[in-house]
């Protein structure tokens, strides 16, 4: 497409330059960030009349209208207040929802293709547990036909971690699963670190071919040693930028070394590690092993932890809960894990959702709605897809919510959007509306003739 | 009165005896219920507004907008609620102890998942929890021609003969594609491609025909009345091969290529036996005309796909275009996971494609029990069929919906709002 048909041309320039901040390195949450990257196509204004607006932070429209100009929303209320920009095209809502773009707060999007296909595969360095300085980015593909197939049910945004098989496997992505070139899809590079305690990182194989940290024991340890490595590293170099010209002249800089790099901003607390824990022992260690090194965390994966929820409370953290659909151990209650949401938000916890997952991570509402059968209110089961992720991965200000300024990340569909029978009808990714395609679609075409 | 009294003292020595053989449980094997005030998904006749059901002695003696009930049953107010027949799943391998690859042959049709079933697994707990009353447990996938099925109803608690669905006819599991080449080719033996995975398959139904035909001779001898006639030496494999040649078997097949489904059939017809259903079937939609001529049903997931390279083309259509083509379609779970909701799989179907109401029950109900071959004792709500029924929280063709009730042969055997388990039968902390 070219640039003189949209009828502001600073659009481009708009665009280009979001780009460019983006992808200047992050440091810091406290820094703006700009959440949106410049689509595909610059995008033309566009009107979204007559649906019912769950706005998410300022509750239900009926009726309403949602104006999108260039990347960004530029009105939401009532229909009859709002005026369509010259040229915008109108989307017809009348009968429809119309909601904030779902967030999915860990995916494998863009580091896997086929499952059981090695080399379409990049979700993990095994090779050592300790590979902070492993960067998603590096990895991430973001021409996977996973990607059209997911924001067609209507998740816009996600972040992308590496699978969970190290403590620490890499820092993660935030994206948007629109874009022209890969760097245009990464929001956000290396914004958090997992680290994974729920027992899957012990190289604890078979008695024969063990190796260090067979137990859970043995990746505390090895966690514990590599903060205060990385402590030791961090003097190191502030010890070196203290010293007089005269005496760095003597002497030889440090030795950079990656690994205690990555880790820095974390132990300085400047950017959140995502605690994965899954029973209450694990989380008790390593919330205590976070709080050793105060580190900033939200806590992630929790499942079979219905015996320590009042201790999750009151660490006032939100927590990235499930999956769900994790079974239940023999000693539990067929719905133990489906109620944890509930239980959890009873408490006043905030939540979120994950599909931890590459292919199904278009079902990420559907655990939302089956939070609700197990007593979840709807409200926070919508909020734990779109602005509650939107906080904890530091983006409020841009995503979340429809709400003016904010960036025009909107799904229009025909029902409930936590609903499996819900048709999505129109998603627009920052002010871009997508086309209703993928690979899925045009097999479906291909071959439904009737 | 006699007689009466007679029927009474029957029943009070079948609970004592079973009070005593497990301790802690007292079920019945039949019940008694009438629920009224639901509405009804019928599955055959659609749906009953402000309906009522009502089971005597395990079947469903009379259902619809007015119902006559004896004084003195059981009566369930469902308060609106939604009621449906108890769900199937027509392809589970659950409780079986992960034993379910004899994987040191690539024919094995004498393995008798039977005597793998695990009949006091947790995970019957949790598909009944999700509203599943019956379900094929079925053979894995690695061999070309995997073992015999086992149907059960998912009477968690009860004795292993109890649980097994009476009548039910005998299934086989063949597979094809990727898993049978990975497991064999991986260990350097035949079959590494699908070219030796169909010769494997092919040379095993010749050797069986000829099983068959040496078996056939000495019986029409022995009719005949020749008492110097010698008996073939009975080979365990090759009579249950020769049963399928006879159609003494439903025969289930793990397919997913569109090409695979054609060769499948072709070699059917070739040795003269039906293929019942296609599992997994995720490239039907390609060839949905040619399975609907056959008369071959699927059984297929709502939305899986790209696990594998034979999974790559599935898209989420399928159900809808192959039934719409004339195939009778299933959701099936293959999942412990996936059991305790195949309610919502079956509502994917009403996005992807447009199902109906109807249409979307059946593929959970009707249409694997007929897969199964149960289609005449379970499936609907229908009179004369088993007691088998759901009550659901919300909507259950939703994300919504959560069983508060199932009942097995009008018996309670889960109740959401009970404590411990649910399970009202069941007296201990469990």
């Amino acid at each position: 497409m070219n640039s003189f048909q949209f009828p502001v041309s600073s659009f481009r320039l708009m665009a280009l330059c979001a780009a460019m901040i983006a992808m200047m390195p992050m440091v810091g949450l406290a820094q703006k960030k700009p959440a949106a990257k410049a689509a595909a196509h610059e995008p033309a204004a566009t009107v979204i009349r007559g649906g019912k607006c769950l706005t998410v932070s300022h509750g239900t429209i009926e009726n309403c209208a949602v104006v999108i100009e260039g990347t960004k929303i530029t009105y939401v209320g009532g229909a009859s207040g709002a005026k369509a920009p010259a040229g915008a095209a109108i989307v017809d809502a009348t009968g429809m929802t119309v909601y904030p773009g779902l967030i999915d707060s860990e995916t494998h999007l863009g580091l896997t293709e086929i499952e059981a296909d090695p080399m379409t595969n990049d979700l993990i360095e095994k090779s050592d547990e300790i590979m902070p300085h492993m960067h998603v980015y590096d990895a991430f593909h973001a021409e996977s036909a996973l990607i059209p197939v997911t924001r067609l049910n209507g998740v816009t945004n996600a972040i992308v971690a590496p699978a969970n098989g190290d403590t620490l496997p890499g820092q993660d992505i935030f994206i948007q699963l629109d874009g022209r070139e890969q760097p245009d899809f990464i929001v956000l590079r290396d914004n958090a670190l997992p680290l994974n305690f729920t027992g899957e990182q012990r190289r604890n194989e078979s008695f024969e071919r063990a190796k260090y940290p067979q137990t859970k024991m043995g990746m505390a340890a090895q966690l514990r040693q590599t903060f205060i490595e990385t402590q030791e590293y961090m003097k190191k170099l502030d010890d070196w930028s203290k010293k007089s010209d005269a005496d760095k002249a003597k002497g030889s800089e440090p030795k950079r070394d990656l690994k205690y790099e990555a880790l820095v901003p974390y132990l300085e607390g400047k950017k959140p590690v995502v605690l994965a824990a899954e029973t209450g022992s694990d989380i008790d260690t390593a919330v205590a092993l976070a709080q050793e090194f105060k580190l900033r965390f939200v806590l992630n994966h929790i499942t079979h932890s219905q015996k320590v929820l009042d201790r999750i409370a009151a660490l006032k953290v939100p927590v990235i809960v499930g999956p769900i659909y994790e079974m239940p151990y023999d000693y539990e209650r067929y719905d133990a894990v489906y109620s944890l949401p509930a239980e959890l938000a009873k408490r006043g916890v905030k939540v979120a959702f994950a599909s931890y997952d590459a292919h199904q991570s278009r079902n990420l509402p559907y655990a939302a709605g089956f939070s609700v059968a197990f007593g979840l209110p709807h409200d926070e089961a919508l909020r734990a897809l779109t602005l509650t992720p939107a906080e904890i991965w530091g983006v409020a200000d841009q995503l979340g919510s429809l709400d003016t300024g904010k960036t025009a990340n909107v799904v229009v569909a025909n029902g409930d959007p936590l609903d499996v029978k819900t048709d999505v009808k129109h998603v627009f990714i920052a002010g871009r509306e997508i086309p209703l395609e993928s690979r899925q679609t045009r097999l479906r075409d291909q071959y439904w003739t009737k | 009165m006699t007689r009466h009294f007679a029927r009474w003292a029957v029943l009070l020595l079948v609970g004592l005896s079973t009070a005593v053989a497990f301790g802690q449980m007292a079920i019945p094997p039949k019940g008694d219920v009438l629920i009224k005030n639901a509405t009804l998904l019928t599955v055959t006749h659609g749906r009953v507004e402000h309906g009522s059901v009502y089971v005597k002695d395990g079947k469903i003696a009379a259902f619809g907008a007015t119902v006559n009930a004896p004084a003195g049953v059981t009566v369930i107010d469902a308060g609106g609620k939604y009621v449906t027949p108890g769900i199937i799943d027509s392809h589970s391998h659950m409780a079986l102890d992960n034993d379910i690859n004899e994987a040191t042959s690539p024919v094995v049709p004498h393995m008798m998942m039977r005597d793998a079933f695990v009949y006091d697994d947790k995970q019957i707990y949790r598909a009944l929890a999700g509203g599943v009353t019956s379900a094929l447990l079925l053979h894995g996938s690695a061999d070309m021609i995997g073992g015999q099925a086992v149907v059960i109803k998912t009477k968690y608690g009860m004795e292993k003969e109890q649980m097994i669905f009476p009548g039910a006819p005998q299934s086989i599991k063949f597979a094809s594609g990727e898993n049978p080449k990975r497991v064999f080719g991986g260990k350097g033996t035949l079959p590494s491609t699908r070219m030796g995975n169909f010769a494997v398959q092919r040379q095993a139904l010749l050797d069986a025909k000829e099983y068959m035909k040496d078996w056939d001779e000495y019986n029409a001898k022995v009719a005949k009345g020749d008492k110097d006639a010698k008996a073939p030496k009975r080979d365990l494999k090759l009579e249950a091969l020769a049963d399928v040649l006879r159609g003494k078997m439903l025969v289930q097949i793990h397919c997913y290529r569109a090409d695979e489904l054609l060769t499948e059939m072709a070699m059917a017809k070739e040795f003269g036996y039906k293929v019942r259903a296609f599992h997994h079937a995720l490239e039907a939609y390609k060839v949905a005309d040619k399975l609907a001529e056959n008369g071959v049903a699927i059984a297929t997931f709502s939305d899986w796909w790209g696990y594998k390279y034979e999974a790559w083309d599935a898209i989420p259509w399928n159900a809808v275009i192959a039934m719409r083509k004339g195939v009778k379609v299933a959701i099936k779970s293959d999942s412990d996971d996936f059991i305790r909701r195949l309610n919502q799989e079956a509502a994917k179907t009403m996005r992807y494609g447009g199902a109906t109401e109807d249409e979307a029950m059946k593929m959970i109900t009707l249409n694997p029990a007929w897969i199964v071959g149960i289609d005449d004792k379970v499936g609907s709500i229908d009179v004369g069929k088993d007691g088998d029924l759901v009550l659901w929280s919300d909507y259950p063709l939703s994300s919504f919906a959560v069983p508060d009730k199932v009942w097995i042969d009008g018996v309670e055997f889960f109740d959401r709002s009970k404590t411990g388990l649910g399970m009202p039968q069941m007296k201990e902390a469990q």
